[in-house]
């Protein structure tokens, strides 16, 4: 007994460390990258395949996060006489939360799985071995790429996700539950602060950063066969799915400590 | 940097081979693959190492390489310690290698000119893009597959993606070659097309040639040099000659292609067959 947990528990430390070299080297590899011209085609065909191809998705999410919540939200403001509020409650969730969240775990299913399932082919078919035994290293060549792309535009599909909510709750405030359109916005825009809509967007470089660095990871370190290349793709979605939802509270609690020490001061300004 | 490079231990006896292994041992978990290993590769040679399946060649061969990094142990590139130097160093290395994996390893998004481009685009400043093309062509033509630089990996036959994956292999003229299984898979035809293109690469290219092989017709034809491995120990070494005159049970059993009375022992004991052909069956 006390053996398979000390093996486990050796096991998961020379994991979490793997990770952390991987982290390290994909850091150090991607600054190195920006300098170099040839990276640029690899990056730029990175970013059609994950965030050109993505931005469908990421609307239809940010449209149907907008609309559910001013159905939810419109009896309880209702029975206030506070339905003109609503603007406020729908446009800070969407901008400061659930458009970013939300969008983030669109991106880990779509593109978190599609980088594990094609790296993961490329390691049980030896093609990351070729790349190596060609004297290139295959995290400024596989990695790299795709964690540039994720990381440059995870906040840009945030914000078409927060755009599409906020068109989504004004369709279905206004059009469907007849709330004063000029009422809507002002409330909105009284309440809604550039702070708020900035920290929805940081928090994508964070997402995106974890989504593909955790995908090219598991594809990495995959095991043989479809089973194993199976196995890594949930690993990798579960895995990606629990660092954002960790990330966004650990940004929710920082970012409210810079609010509070910070921003106030600009109303004293 | 330059200290890593001269960090060998005995030039003069390493001085004569392209490749030199001392002492090498792998272990994967409790298993030990290969075991306090000593070789030479000579330079200009065809070396063919056989074994059985799960024997350690693969291993081997991914050692000579540096994919994989022994227990203890060292490796020598041409006089140079490789087994301890980090990526970066190592990637400069391997640049003077041409490795054709079991599989072919094919990259399957791209066609067969991009594949072969590819070392290229990584190591060579590409000014004139034509001279490149030409270069495919002469390298595809000496794998006879001038034609096909279209095409993807996914509509090419096993021989062919292995012919294909050869020809990225000699696309930076390697000075030494190493072919894990080149013929596995194949009909006896297209495996002996690879012989044939592996002798030519030597003959023309002058290269140190490395197989690994359970394939005996291939070893006896390519090699000068054949190495046994057994249990992770090197059990014969010589020529072609000299292996099919070897003493050793194990060696001739692996040449001749027996069955042990061991493994018979065990079919013996695991029933007959008639008692298993008796399951009810339920298709529905």
């Amino acid at each position: 007994m006390i053996g398979i947990v000390g093996a486990k528990t050796i096991s998961g430390v020379s994991n979490m460390g793997q990770f952390a070299r991987f982290v390290w080297q994909s850091m150090i590899a991607s600054l190195r990258s920006c300098a170099s011209s040839r990276t640029y085609p690899l990056i730029w065909t990175q970013m059609n395949i994950i965030g050109v191809r993505s931005v469908p998705v990421v609307m239809i999410t940010g449209a149907f996060v907008g609309m559910t919540l001013a159905v939810q939200a419109y009896d309880q403001l209702a029975g206030m006489g506070l339905e003109e509020h609503l603007g406020i409650l729908i446009n800070i969730s969407v901008v400061k939360e659930l458009g970013p969240v939300l969008a983030a775990v669109m991106l880990a299913g779509r593109v978190g799985g599609a980088l594990t399932a094609e790296l993961g082919t490329m390691n049980v078919t030896e093609q990351i071995d070729a790349i190596r035994s060609m004297g290139t290293d295959p995290i400024r060549y596989l990695v790299v790429p795709r964690f540039l792309a994720c990381l440059l535009l995870t906040p840009v599909l945030i914000i078409y996700a927060d755009l599409m909510g906020i068109i989504g709750g004004h369709f279905v405030s206004v059009i469907q539950l007849g709330i004063n359109s000029r009422a809507y916005w002002n409330f909105s825009a009284n309440g809604v602060e550039l702070w708020d809509i900035s920290i929805g967007v940081i928090k994508g470089f964070f997402f995106g950063a974890a989504i593909a660095v955790i995908s090219c990871y598991k594809g990495f370190t995959c095991k043989e066969g479809a089973q194993g290349v199976g196995r890594a793709c949930t690993e990798a979605f579960v895995a990606s799915l629990i660092s954002i939802l960790a990330l966004n509270f650990a940004l929710a609690v920082i970012f409210k400590a810079i609010y509070n020490t910070f921003w106030q001061l600009k109303s004293l300004v | 940097m330059k200290k890593k490079y001269e960090n060998n231990l005995d030039m003069e006896t390493c001085s004569n081979g392209m490749l030199e292994v001392k002492n090498l041992t792998k272990r994967f978990g409790t298993n030990v693959v290969l075991d306090n290993i000593s070789l030479t590769i000579e330079k200009g040679k065809t070396t063919v190492v056989i074994g059985p399946s799960g024997c350690g060649k693969t291993v081997l061969i991914k050692h000579l390489i540096a994919l994989l990094r022994p227990n203890s142990g060292e490796v020598y590139f041409k006089n140079r310690r490789i087994d301890n130097l980090n990526e970066n160093e190592l990637n400069r290395i391997r640049t003077h290698y041409g490795f054709l994996f079991q599989g072919g390893a094919l990259f399957d998004s791209l066609n067969v000119t991009e594949n072969i481009i590819f070392p290229i685009r990584q190591h060579c400043k590409i000014t004139n893009w034509r001279e490149v093309e030409e270069l495919v062509k002469a390298k595809l033509a000496m794998v006879g597959l001038d034609g096909f630089q279209q095409f993807y990996p996914a509509n090419l036959s096993g021989g062919q993606r292995k012919r294909v994956a050869l020809a990225r292999a000699i696309a930076l003229n390697p000075e030494i070659i190493l072919y894990d299984e080149p013929t596995t898979g194949l009909d006896p035809i297209r495996a002996d097309v690879i012989n044939e293109l592996i002798l030519k690469l030597q003959k023309e290219l002058g290269v140190t040639t490395v197989v690994v092989t359970h394939d005996m017709t291939s070893a006896y034809k390519i090699a000068d040099r054949i190495i046994m491995l057994h249990n992770g120990k090197i059990i014969a070494s010589g020529d072609a000659d000299h292996i099919r005159n070897h003493p050793h049970p194990v060696v001739q059993q692996f040449i001749k292609g027996q069955v042990s009375e061991d493994d018979l022992a065990v079919l013996r004991m695991s029933g007959t067959i008639s008692q298993a052909q008796f399951l009810p069956r339920d298709f529905e």
